[in-house]
């Protein structure tokens, strides 16, 4: 168990390390200088020489890759360009926005998801399945931003209910929330569907029915109980995939996280926030993996006790 | 809906089990195919009757269509069976009242039969609990899930109470399984194929295992299998079955030592004999182009 | 429920008869009956989705060929024109450009990125994936890891940082959905030849001595790639979502037209007085990609072979 969560605390960081160098080999083989767009279009070529000097950008790249692991380690990257503050904590004072927002949303998603998609795997073809089913794929259809924006036009502008931007109420939080939670949504309770389904035609459940076990407890103790854990493992995955940035999301809603500051760091070309942003961020995903992992013995006693056959 | 049963023997008390014209349709994408044609038959104390075929002949269908475990929008069941005197065909509802508590399920693979995620103990005291045999107490109920493992002839089952699925034989889990069955102390026990996913030393044992308790308590038995040597060895009647009819029924050995029908020889020459259990098997000359001669036979494969 | 009345009880004889019974399967059970359901329910998704997808596709072909005014046309004096005004359809941009115009010839862009992103993402996936799962070994182990590394990955921030810095020219958006979409088809290629491999007909070409590749090119990969071609439709939505958010964020391409992502994007600051430029073309990319889906989910779960049967 021990060797196992070793191993895959090691594969995650090195996946950060992967991720953060193949941006650093990204950055260096665009186009565009980032010494114009830090000094401006007007700058001299002293001035341009001056900037490249402080950010060490006339290094050659190997060097400049030492340097930036270097940095890495010390978990300094340097000062962001258009901040004018160090990199890192820029992006962990954005980083509670984005927390906060992913954990309302995949909360949101599991509360509404999971009895959905119990109550869609249990009339599987009917009538009512068939139009919730295809509610659902509705869900999976819409363009977060564009979903965004209408809710934002419905419930901020025409009927004034929530703030229409940034996080300065409680109540800023339920557009943004809604609008990641229809997309996961539909994707979540259809996979529950899929799982109970499949599990609703296991052979035990026939055996646990032949029993006499009523139908709650084939549906919640059994069914349930069987799909909890990749359920569980896709609320997780998608968690983790939402600290890397609610990008779209917090475009729209004008939401202060990470997302938002990385298409900013992106216009303004500035490399240490993109990336202490990657850095950050891949470090909570792989994070939050790790606790994925973590959890799985408790769901499933195959993990728990090895799959060996004692007997 | 209370006839009594047309039996030939003379019985003193009614059938556990009566089935008459009982027919199990099934409406799949390919139309619908009758995979239960008519057949009557009937279950009283202390008996066996086995109802033997090749794969693909109905015979477990049947045993699912009389427990009512086939999905309601699969199969359309029609006929009579009379379970302790209820007619669960014409009441779907009361299949609830006897399941768990006068009828009970042998499964045909132990390995898949039990809820991977739950512990052993749990499940057998759920079981415990629906029959209502035992009082509700949580002491009450482990005592009792551990005389239910002793019976089956569990080592240590204070132990196993605490396994999960995946941690016991399919010998083992048979027996879990059995003692679950038993959990309810029911008076008809419907074995679907329960050793042919076991090695051929577990099986005896299950076997033997089946035999004992139903000296002990008078179970009456429906033995599903497409193994002949089980079914001479527990059977009291037989029925062969082959496209979803009875193409023959009878005492054990009048079917056995006389088979009348080609199909019946055929099945007899094709399976091989438990070799504990009879030193000598029968007429086994060809038994490759015999099994393949008896699967040839029938079209309908919808098991 | 109405078994029980149709059953006939026979004349109970000790022996079976043979005179065939009366079926008991009403019209009413088989209406009812998983199989019919499930049939109903396919047929009715690849209805509606095939009327979705049609409805946006034929039009955005024939783009060219309607008379619409010019999409990059700007006409000042007809700003901001609510639908089907002046022959306005879709009604105008805050530039007076043909919203409909707009909306189709950005389509011809969003949907030929998403059919060349899916080619090329399928392309990729079917060769790697039927690599890793038939040779195994090394070749599998790369394969796999690569699959896992990007899984874990901040994938759209990795795209639009690589859009952001190389330019968002088609074959660099075509480029980037590719590579996040790559990983679904080889998993399932993968796992599917994994499978295909252990068949008989296999050892039987094997034993005929035809070359390992030979195997796999003539053999394996027609086998696999019916199903496989199944989640083609589903990754062409996912690809038109994928264009339509980077191009949301300024990652999508200009020229020769912007492509919906865009569209919407400019329409946002005039939501509330107009609400047309951002409503209509999103219900198009909705409509779409509904369709897609759909169609995608009919297929898959219609009954895979029609017997004829009673």
């Amino acid at each position: 168990m021990t060797n196992y969560i070793l191993k895959r605390l090691g594969q995650g960081l090195l996946t950060v390390f992967l991720t953060v160098s193949t941006v650093f080999i990204l950055i260096r083989l665009a186009p565009g200088d980032p010494a114009v767009s830090y000094a401006g279009p007007l700058a001299t070529t002293e001035q341009l020489a001056r900037v490249r000097e402080q950010f060490g950008l006339d290094r050659p790249v190997l060097e400049q890759y030492w340097i930036f692991l270097q940095q890495l380690f010390t978990g300094n990257l340097g000062t962001s360009y258009s901040f004018q503050a160090p990199a890192m904590q820029v992006v962990s004072e954005r980083m509670p926005y984005t927390l906060t927002l992913a954990t309302a949303a995949i909360l949101l998603t599991a509360v509404v998801a999971i009895p959905l998609g119990v109550w869609m795997a249990r009339r599987p073809d009917t009538n009512r399945e068939l139009g919730v089913n295809v509610l659902t794929i509705a869900g999976q259809s819409m363009p977060d931003f564009w979903t965004g924006i209408m809710l934002l036009t419905g419930f901020a502008v025409l009927i004034p209910l929530f703030p229409a931007s940034g996080f300065a109420t409680w109540g800023g939080l339920v557009l943004p929330t809604v609008t990641i939670a229809i997309l996961q949504i539909a994707l979540i309770s259809r996979m529950v569907r899929r799982e109970m389904t499949a599990n609703f035609a296991a052979p035990y459940l026939t055996v646990a029915r032949s029993r006499g076990v009523g139908g709650p407890a084939l549906t919640w103790r059994y069914a349930m109980g069987n799909s909890a854990i990749p359920v569980f493992t896709a609320l997780g995955t998608r968690f983790a995939a939402m600290l890397n940035g609610v990008v779209v999301v917090e475009v729209v809603f004008a939401w202060p996280g990470v997302g938002s500051l990385i298409v900013r760091a992106l216009e303004t070309r500035d490399y240490p926030l993109i990336q202490a942003t990657v850095l950050l961020t891949s470090l909570l995903a792989v994070a939050v993996q790790l606790v994925i992992d973590l959890a799985y013995p408790l769901l499933d006693p195959r993990v728990r006790l090895g799959k060996a056959a004692a007997a | 809906m209370n006839a009594q049963p047309a039996a030939t023997q003379d019985y003193k008390e009614p059938a556990l089990l009566e089935v008459r014209d009982f027919q199990v349709e099934l409406i799949t994408d390919a139309g619908i195919i009758r995979a239960v044609d008519s057949v009557n038959f009937s279950i009283h104390r202390g008996e066996t009757v086995t109802i033997i075929g090749e794969s693909g002949s109905g015979k477990s269908t049947t045993a699912m269509g009389i427990l009512r475990l086939l999905p309601d929008d699969l199969a359309v069941l029609s006929g009579t069976v009379l379970i302790d005197g209820v007619d669960v065909v014409a009441e779907p509802k009361a299949i609830d009242k006897v399941r768990g508590r006068t009828l009970a399920l042998i499964p045909q693979d132990p390995m898949t039969a039990l809820s991977p995620v739950h512990s052993i103990g749990s499940q057998l005291s759920e079981a415990i609990r629906i029959a209502g045999a035992a009082s509700k107490d949580k002491d009450a109920v482990r005592a009792r899930a551990i005389r239910l493992l002793e019976q089956v002839h569990i080592p240590t089952p204070e132990v196993q109470l605490k396994k999960y699925p995946h941690q016991l034989s399919g010998g083992m889990l048979q027996r879990v399984l059995i003692a679950i069955a038993l959990a309810s102390e029911p008076q008809l026990l419907v074995a679907d194929e329960p050793t042919s996913a076991l090695d051929v030393t577990v099986q005896a044992g299950i076997l033997d295992l089946l035999l004992e308790l139903q000296e002990q308590r008078g179970i009456g038995i429906l033995m599903i299998t497409h193994d002949l040597g089980v079914a001479r060895l527990i059977s009291d009647r037989i029925h062969v079955m082959k496209d979803g009819s009875f193409v023959e029924s009878g005492d054990v050995q009048q079917v056995v030592e006389h088979p009348a029908t080609e199909y019946t020889r055929n099945l007899l020459a094709a399976v091989p004999v438990l070799g504990p259990w009879d030193e000598t098997p029968a007429g086994n000359t060809q038994p490759d182009a015999a099994a393949a001669a008896a699967l040839t036979n029938t079209g309908a494969s919808h098991d | 429920m109405s078994i029980s009345d149709t059953a006939t009880p026979a004349a109970s004889a000790a022996q079976p008869s043979r005179a065939p019974s009366p079926s008991a399967v009403t019209k009413a059970l088989v209406a009812k009956a998983g199989a019919t359901r499930r049939r109903n329910a396919a047929k009715w998704k690849l209805r509606i989705g095939a009327v979705c997808t049609l409805v946006v596709i034929i039009p955005i072909l024939l783009a060219q060929v309607l008379p619409l005014p010019d999409a990059n046309h700007q006409d000042l004096s007809a700003r901001r024109l609510a639908p089907l005004m002046d022959g306005h359809l879709f009604g105008t941009d805050q530039l007076g450009r043909d919203l409909l115009s707009r909306v189709l010839h950005g389509g011809q862009v969003s949907l030929t990125i998403g059919i060349l992103a899916v080619v090329v993402s399928g392309a990729i996936g079917i060769i790697l994936g039927a690599a890793a799962g038939y040779f195994g070994g090394w070749v599998d182990t790369v394969v796999s890891r690569v699959l896992e590394a990007q899984m874990s990955l901040p994938l759209l921030m990795m795209l639009l940082l690589v859009v952001a810095l190389f330019g968002p020219s088609i074959p660099v958006i075509t480029f980037v959905i590719a590579i996040a979409q790559w990983p679904e088809v080889a998993r399932l290629t993968r796992s599917m030849v994994l499978v295909e491999r252990e068949k008989p007909y296999v050892s039987a070409a094997r034993i005929l001595g035809l070359h390992r590749i030979q195997i796999l090119i003539q053999h394996i990969i027609p086998n696999v790639i019916k199903q496989a071609t199944l989640v083609v439709l589903l990754l062409l939505a996912q690809a038109v979502l994928l264009e339509s958010a980077l191009s949301f964020l300024g990652a999508g391409p200009q020229r020769p037209f912007a492509t919906w992502g865009r569209i919407i994007s400019d329409g946002q600051d005039y939501i509330t007085t107009s609400w047309w430029m951002v409503t209509l073309p999103g219900l198009v990319i909705v409509l779409m990609v509904v369709g897609v889906n759909l169609l995608g989910d009919g297929l898959r779960d219609r009954p895979r072979r029609k017997k004829k049967g009673a």
